[in-house]
């Protein structure tokens, strides 16, 4: 479903490559745990899977279909419809209720994924209970917790049933227990849902739940023992 | 996009950064009420001068001239005069309602009488052209027509037996007169106003009101001249002043056409019954009169009177630089409104971030920006309108209750009509969105990653 072959990224005025020829192959259902430091490149290669990134070297492919050949507008329908991004930061907006946030997506969908008003409260109704925030669709981020507004942002991110869930750090600003909840909802999305997951993390919990770990370091993938893999 | 939730998503945005857009829309507001108080100021006054005070459906023609100074001559090589063929021409013109073809009195002529008025008679050399009566037909009726030649056989022995319209030509003959129509003449308000300014006083004469000179009649010698006589003998016609029209000739007198090609015709030949000096054309509209005069010139003739053109072009001139205060005005607003959505673009950089990795496209985030620039310079726009009507309101308020009556005063001083409003809400519209464009553009632009990133 998703191949990386060579993958490279240099930013702008920067000295050396933060991604340094990642080859990465992830299936349809596979749930994979990317895991590194701070600054080894996890972010970046979530970016690039996305579609969130397009300056980068290499080859990547999404369902046999190289990114590179997208114009904005696939690669915006792809952002839509096929890849859900949780980020480590939440993105909510503070203006927008918790239900306009995790349909946010509904206003830039286009052909068959255009649907009315009621569809679309519904199924941000649907998803914030399926992430634990049953009834509170008129609240405003601001009067959420840490944990609350990682949920509110892991179902915007589900909102448009994705088949790729990105999620970079999901536990990185939360309490342990909070973290473990947030943990135990990706893997029963992992059990229970048709997604492929890809969480960037340098937490060991997640890690855990991951059926694939792959350790990055310095842009590349590494052994257990830091040797390259 | 949805409709509604995109609706939703303008709104929400207006109102979360108003504070930036209200700054933003100061400039636009004044530019708006300036242009839209000035242009309405303008077309009115320009509506004044062509419709009332110099009605622009009238148009002089002559024969374009072109004359040379040689010392103390100066030589008119230019055509001098007008044909039939060419008023057939005239009015073949599009946009041509009527022409009306005025002629010179080609010899000359002495005017006498006043004595009711001026308490003794008064001769004076006087020059004199016809109009065609269909000109004045509107303000004078049917008192200024060529004389009936029907009425000029009824025996009288005094002017009492023949009626208002006529007098007893050969009353104190042996055999007695004949009941003759008098020679209807008009003058130009320019000849009473220049009697009355100058000419009273140098001779201490009393002051006259216009309206009291209908009727006064006198004699007037065509051919004779204290300076030149003509080689026949002069013919004597008794004149009654029908009215005062700013159709006659501006210093002297003015006869029905038809006397005037009678008189030439007697005095100076057939083909000086022939000959006409200017016509008036008539034009359908104002909006047609560019295209007239462009035909006009094209035969090789010229506008006389210029005065209508040459106000309108000068309220026009007028109307213009004061508008271009305003224009300058949103001009510069346009540049704070780019400024402003820059700011909110920086300041909504991750925002923007986020909905372009929700599947917002770069045409997306345009139209997101510069819908918000449009509702902006609609309210802007709005406001601008409503103080500039009130403005227009207030003076025309003060000009009613401070300013002097004046001829031609009008109720209001300012023409707002829905098509200016239209308008200039439109350029609002347009400025704010020209000014947001940029921006939009910018925010666009980049990868979201990049945005999400604050980078």
């Amino acid at each position: 479903m998703i191949r990386l072959e060579g993958v490279r990224k240099r930013y702008p005025g920067a000295d050396i490559d933060v991604l340094r020829g990642i080859d990465l192959t992830i299936g349809a259902r596979d749930f994979v745990s990317i895991v590194g430091r701070s600054g080894s490149g996890k972010t970046t290669l979530l970016n690039l899977i996305g579609g969130l990134d397009a300056a980068y070297e290499g080859t990547i492919e999404v369902d046999g279909r190289d990114l590179r050949s997208f114009d904005d507008s696939e690669v915006s329908t792809l952002r839509n419809r096929m890849v859900g991004h949780v980020f480590q930061a939440y993105h909510l907006l503070d203006h927008l209720t918790c239900s306009e946030n995790v349909s946010v997506a509904s206003l830039f969908a286009r052909g068959e994924m255009r649907r009315d008003a009621s569809w679309v409260k519904q199924r941000a109704d649907e998803v914030l209970t399926t992430v634990g925030l049953p009834g509170s669709g008129r609240r405003r981020p601001t009067t959420l917790s840490g944990g609350e507004r990682q949920r509110v942002a892991l179902a915007r991110a589900l909102f448009h049933k994705p088949t790729i869930l990105l999620c970079d750090e999901p536990t990185g600003n939360l309490d342990l227990e909070t973290g473990r909840e947030i943990v135990a909802l990706l893997t029963d999305l992992h059990l229970n849902g048709d997604m492929a997951i890809i969480a960037a993390t340098h937490d060991e919990m997640i890690s855990g739940a991951g059926a694939r770990v792959l350790r990055v370091h310095e842009g590349r993938f590494v052994d257990r023992e830091g040797g390259e893999a | 996009m949805i409709g509604r939730g995109w609706l939703r998503a303008v709104t929400a945005d207006l109102l979360r950064h108003w504070r930036h857009f209200a700054a933003a829309s100061v400039g636009i507001i004044l530019g708006v009420a300036a242009l839209t108080f000035f242009l309405a100021l303008g077309l009115k006054v320009r509506e004044l001068l062509l419709v009332q005070v110099f009605p622009a459906n009238h148009l002089e023609v002559a024969p374009r001239s072109a004359d040379i100074d040689l010392f103390a001559l100066r030589l008119d090589l230019g055509r001098d005069a007008l044909d039939a063929a060419v008023m057939t021409d005239l009015a073949s013109i599009d946009g041509v309602d009527a022409v009306y073809p005025k002629m010179r009195l080609t010899v000359p002529a002495l005017a006498s009488g006043g004595d009711s008025i001026f308490g003794s008679g008064l001769q004076t050399e006087i020059v004199a052209d016809g109009i065609d009566p269909d000109l004045v037909a509107d303000e004078l009726g049917d008192t200024f027509r060529e004389v009936d030649g029907d009425r000029a056989s009824i025996p009288c022995s005094r002017d009492e037996q023949c009626g208002d319209q006529s007098y007893c030509d050969g009353s104190r003959s042996f055999s007695g007169g004949i009941c003759r129509p008098y020679i209807p003449v008009l003058v130009s308000p320019y000849v009473v106003e220049l009697y009355n300014g100058a000419f009273r006083r140098a001779y201490g004469l009393p002051k006259i009101n216009p309206d009291s000179l209908v009727g006064l009649a006198f004699e007037m010698d065509f051919g004779a001249s204290t300076f030149r006589p003509s080689a026949l003998p002069p013919i004597r016609e008794r004149m009654r002043l029908a009215g005062v029209s700013d159709k006659a000739i501006p210093l002297g007198v003015t006869l029905p056409l038809g006397e005037v090609k009678r008189l030439n015709v007697a005095l100076d030949g057939p083909a000086a019954g022939e000959r006409y000096h200017s016509a008036v054309i008539e034009v359908q509209s104002k909006q047609t009169a560019p295209g007239v005069v462009d035909a006009i010139e094209a035969m090789g003739l010229e506008i006389r009177d210029r005065g209508a053109r040459r106000a309108a072009f000068a309220t026009a001139v007028i109307m213009v630089v004061l508008a271009l205060v305003g224009g300058v005005l949103i001009a510069v607003a346009t540049a704070h409104i780019m400024h402003v959505f820059y700011l909110v673009v920086m300041v909504r950089r991750r925002e923007i971030g986020l909905l372009r990795a929700v599947g917002a496209r770069r045409g997306d985030i345009r139209k997101l920006l510069v819908a918000e620039a449009a509702v902006v310079g609609m309210i802007a726009g709005v406001l601008g309108l409503a103080i500039a009507i009130a403005a227009g309101v207030a003076a025309d308020a003060f000009a009613s209750s401070r300013v002097p009556d004046f001829p031609f005063k009008p109720e209001s001083f300012f023409a707002f009509s829905p098509w200016l409003l239209v308008a200039v809400l439109t350029l609002a519209v347009v400025a704010c969105v020209i000014g947001a464009l940029p921006p939009a553009f910018r925010a666009a632009s980049g990868d979201p990653s990049e945005a999400l990133a604050g980078r």
